[in-house]
C-alpha cells in the first residue's frame, strides 16, 4: 500500500509571526521554518501502518514549498517516511486554500496513492479545510478527525472525534484521513535516521508536471487580501490578591456581576 | 454572490447554536446584497429542526429528513448543500467553524471551486462584493479577505462572535430531493463521552486549567463543577494535556482550539504565547493563580492571586446561589 502524508512548512510556533503589508503574505524570512506540529501525528500514524502492516506498504511525504524548504522536508523522512515529493514552482506562490489544495491533489495523483494522511490543521492558518477540499478533488472519502486508525481487508476504519465523544467510521481504499493530536507520540528523528535521510530520493514536481487545467498561484486564487490590521492590545486588568477561598470567590463573583456576567 | 446559503447542524431534533448565528449572519449578509437567506437542513429529524428555524429570519428552509443519512457521515450533507448552492446560483455559504461545519464547507468549495475563509468574526458587504474578516497568526493580525475568481464564497464563521436575532422571515419549507448516490463512508457507531457537555468553541463560559491543576482530578471535579455552575464547558492547556490530564478537544491555543467566548476563566495557567492565541478575544478573561507575576497579569481583565483549590469550590457555591435566585 502506497502511504501518503501532506506537510506543511510553517513558522516555528513559539516565533513572532508577521504578514507584510506589501505583499500580505506571511514573511518567511527571519524566522525558522518547521515542520507543522500537526503534521508530525500524521507521519507517525503512517509510519505505525507501514511498520505494522509489514507487506511493503511505503510512505511518502508531499508538500507544496519552494525550494527552500527541502531540508525540513528532510527532517519528516528522518522520521523514517520512504521517500518525498516537493511541489516547487514560482508560480505556486500567493496560493491561497483553494489552489493549495487543487495544486497539492494533483500532486498527489501524479505520485500515486492507497491512502492519504494530513494533519488536522496548521499552526499558521488553522483553517483545518484542506483535508476535506484534497478528497474532494482526490475523488476518494474523506475520514476526518481520526484518533486511531486502521487498515484491513481493503478498508479504512477510525475512530472519529467529535465534539462530544468519537464515531467509528469507515471507507474503502483508496481514501484520506486527517489525523488528530490524540492519535500518537510523534517520534523524534535517531540518529540513524537522520543519517539515513541524506540518502533518500526528494522528488521535485514543477506546475507543468501536474496537469492542471484551473489557474493557481495569486492569480488563479479565489481569495484575496484586502486589508491587514492590528488588533488593539488587550488591555491590563485589576490583580487582586486574596488570603483565602471565599475572599478570592468573592472577588470574582463582584466582577463578574459589575460586567453583567451574572 | 448575491444568495446566502446558512448550512445547518442539529443533532437530536435540535440545531446547534453556531448555526443558529450564521443563518443570522446570512441574513445581514443578504440584505446588504439584496439577496435570499437559504437554511439546509438534512439528516435525522431534519423536519424538526427545519420547524424551529422558522423562528429565525430566513426566507426558505431546504429539508432532507432521512435518518438513513445519519449513517452516511459528511457525504450526504455536502450532497445537499451542493443542490441548493447550484439551484441558488452564485451564492455564499455560511458554516459554522465547528468540526462538521468545516468538513461540509470545505468539501462544498472544492466541488464548485469556491474560495474558502476560515475563523471568520465579521462579514462585509462593499459594492455588492463580499470581503470576510478574519483572524490570522494567532489573533496578531486580522485580515480581510475578497472573493475572486467565483461564483461561490464559503464562509466559516466563529463561534459565538455573530449575533443571533429571534425575527422570523418568510420561512418557507422545500423539500430537497434525495441524492441517488450510493455512500462508500459508513458510521459504524457513535459513541458520546460527555454528552452533557458543550464544546469549548460553542460554550459560553469556559473554565480551563494548567500545570497548576497538578494532576487530572480537577478537570472532572472542581473545574467540572464550576463550569457546569454557569452552563459551560472544561478547557485546559498545552502542558494539562501533555500531561495526559485530559483528552486534546479540551485544548485551547496555538496547537489546539482558538475559542471567543463571553466569559474564559483561566485556573493554574501562565498564559504563555501558545496559549494566549487561543483565547485572547474572548470578551472577559478572569485569571486566578498562585503567582502575580504570571504572563496573563498583562492581558487578563481580573486576575485574583490565591490558592485555586481553595477559590474554586467556593466560586461555584456563589455562583450556583446567583443562578438560583435568578431562577
Amino acid at each position: 500500500m502506497k502511504i501518503v502524508v501532506t506537510v506543511k512548512l510553517v513558522p516555528d510556533t513559539t516565533a513572532e509571526k508577521r504578514i507584510d503589508p506589501a505583499t500580505k503574505r506571511l514573511v518567511r524570512t527571519g524566522v525558522d521554518i518547521v515542520l507543522n506540529p500537526f503534521d508530525e501525528y500524521a507521519i507517525e500514524a503512517a509510519l505505525q501502518l507501514r511498520d505494522k502492516l509489514a507487506d511493503g506498504s511505503t510512505v511518502t511525504i508531499a508538500s507544496m514549498t519552494p525550494e527552500s524548504g527541502r531540508e525540513v522536508v528532510r527532517k519528516a523522512l528522518a522520521m523514517g517516511a520512504d521517500d518525498a515529493v516537493m511541489l516547487s514552482d514560482p508560480g505556486l506562490a500567493g496560493s491561497d486554500l483553494w489552489a493549495t489544495a487543487y495544486a497539492l491533489a494533483h500532486g498527489i495523483k501524479a505520485v500515486g496513492f492507497d491512502l492519504v494522511l494530513t494533519g488536522t490543521q496548521s499552526t499558521d492558518a488553522i483553517s483545518g479545510d484542506l483535508p476535506g477540499m484534497l478528497a474532494e478533488y482526490l475523488g476518494v472519502p474523506a475520514l476526518t478527525y481520526a484518533r486511531e486508525l486502521d487498515v484491513a481487508g481493503g478498508r479504512l476504519r477510525v475512530k472519529r472525534e467529535t465534539e462530544t465523544g468519537y464515531q467509528t467510521v469507515s471507507a474503502p481504499l483508496p481514501a484520506l484521513a486527517s489525523v488528530t493530536k490524540s492519535a500518537n507520540e510523534p517520534r523524534y528523528p535517531s540518529l540513524k535516521g537522520i543519517m539515513g535521510a541524506k540518502k533518500k530520493e526528494i522528488k521535485t514536481l514543477a506546475l507543468a508536471d501536474l496537469g492542471l487545467t484551473k489557474a493557481v498561484g495569486s492569480d488563479g486564487s479565489r481569495t484575496e487580501v484586502l486589508e491587514l490590521a492590528t488588533p488593539p492590545a488587550r488591555e491590563k486588568g485589576r490583580t487582586v490578591t486574596v488570603s483565602d477561598g471565599p475572599e478570592g470567590a468573592r472577588a470574582v463573583l463582584d466582577f463578574l456581576k459589575s460586567r453583567q456576567l451574572l | 454572490m448575491k444568495n446566502v446559503i446558512a448550512f445547518i447542524e442539529h443533532k437530536n431534533g435540535a440545531a446547534r447554536r453556531s448555526s443558529i448565528e450564521a443563518l443570522c449572519a446570512a441574513r445581514t449578509a443578504a440584505d446588504a446584497l439584496g439577496g435570499t437567506v437559504h437554511a439546509v437542513v438534512a439528516g435525522p429529524q431534519a423536519v424538526a429542526v427545519a420547524a424551529a428555524l422558522k423562528a429565525y429570519p430566513v426566507d426558505r428552509i431546504h429539508v432532507l429528513d432521512d435518518a438513513a443519512l445519519g449513517k452516511a457521515g459528511i457525504d450526504p450533507l455536502v450532497d445537499a448543500l451542493e443542490s441548493v448552492a447550484r439551484s441558488a446560483g452564485p451564492s455564499l455559504v455560511i458554516v459554522a467553524n465547528t468540526m462538521i461545519g468545516r468538513d461540509v464547507g470545505s468539501r462544498f468549495a472544492a466541488r464548485v471551486d469556491a474560495g474558502v475563509t476560515a475563523d471568520v468574526t465579521g462579514i462585509d458587504v462593499k459594492d455588492g462584493r463580499v470581503a470576510c474578516v478574519s483572524p490570522k497568526l494567532g489573533g496578531t493580525t486580522i485580515t480581510t479577505c475578497a472573493f475572486k475568481n467565483t461564483e461561490y464564497g464559503v464562509a466559516a464563521i466563529r463561534p459565538n462572535v455573530f449575533p443571533v436575532a429571534a425575527t422570523a422571515g418568510a420561512g418557507e419549507i422545500a423539500e430537497l430531493a434525495p441524492s441517488d448516490k450510493t455512500y462508500s463512508v459508513t458510521v459504524e457507531d457513535d459513541v458520546e463521552e460527555a454528552a452533557a457537555e458543550l464544546g469549548v468553541e460553542e460554550a459560553s463560559v469556559v473554565v480551563s486549567g494548567g500545570r497548576g491543576m497538578g494532576g487530572p482530578e480537577p478537570f472532572t471535579g472542581m473545574l467540572h463543577d464550576l463550569a457546569e455552575a454557569f452552563g459551560g464547558a472544561v478547557g485546559a492547556s498545552r502542558a494539562a494535556v501533555d500531561a495526559g490530564w485530559i483528552s486534546h478537544g479540551h485544548q485551547v491555543g496555538q496547537t489546539g482550539k482558538t475559542i471567543s467566548p463571553p466569559l474564559y476563566i483561566a485556573v493554574g495557567i501562565s498564559g504563555a504565547i501558545q496559549h494566549k492565541v487561543g483565547m485572547r478575544t474572548a470578551a472577559t478573561i478572569v485569571a486566578i493563580n498562585k503567582d502575580a507575576g504570571v504572563p496573563i497579569a498583562d492581558f487578563a481583565d481580573l486576575l485574583v492571586v490565591g490558592d485555586a483549590f481553595a477559590i474554586v469550590p467556593e466560586l461555584t457555591k456563589l455562583v450556583r446561589e446567583a443562578k438560583a435566585a435568578h431562577a
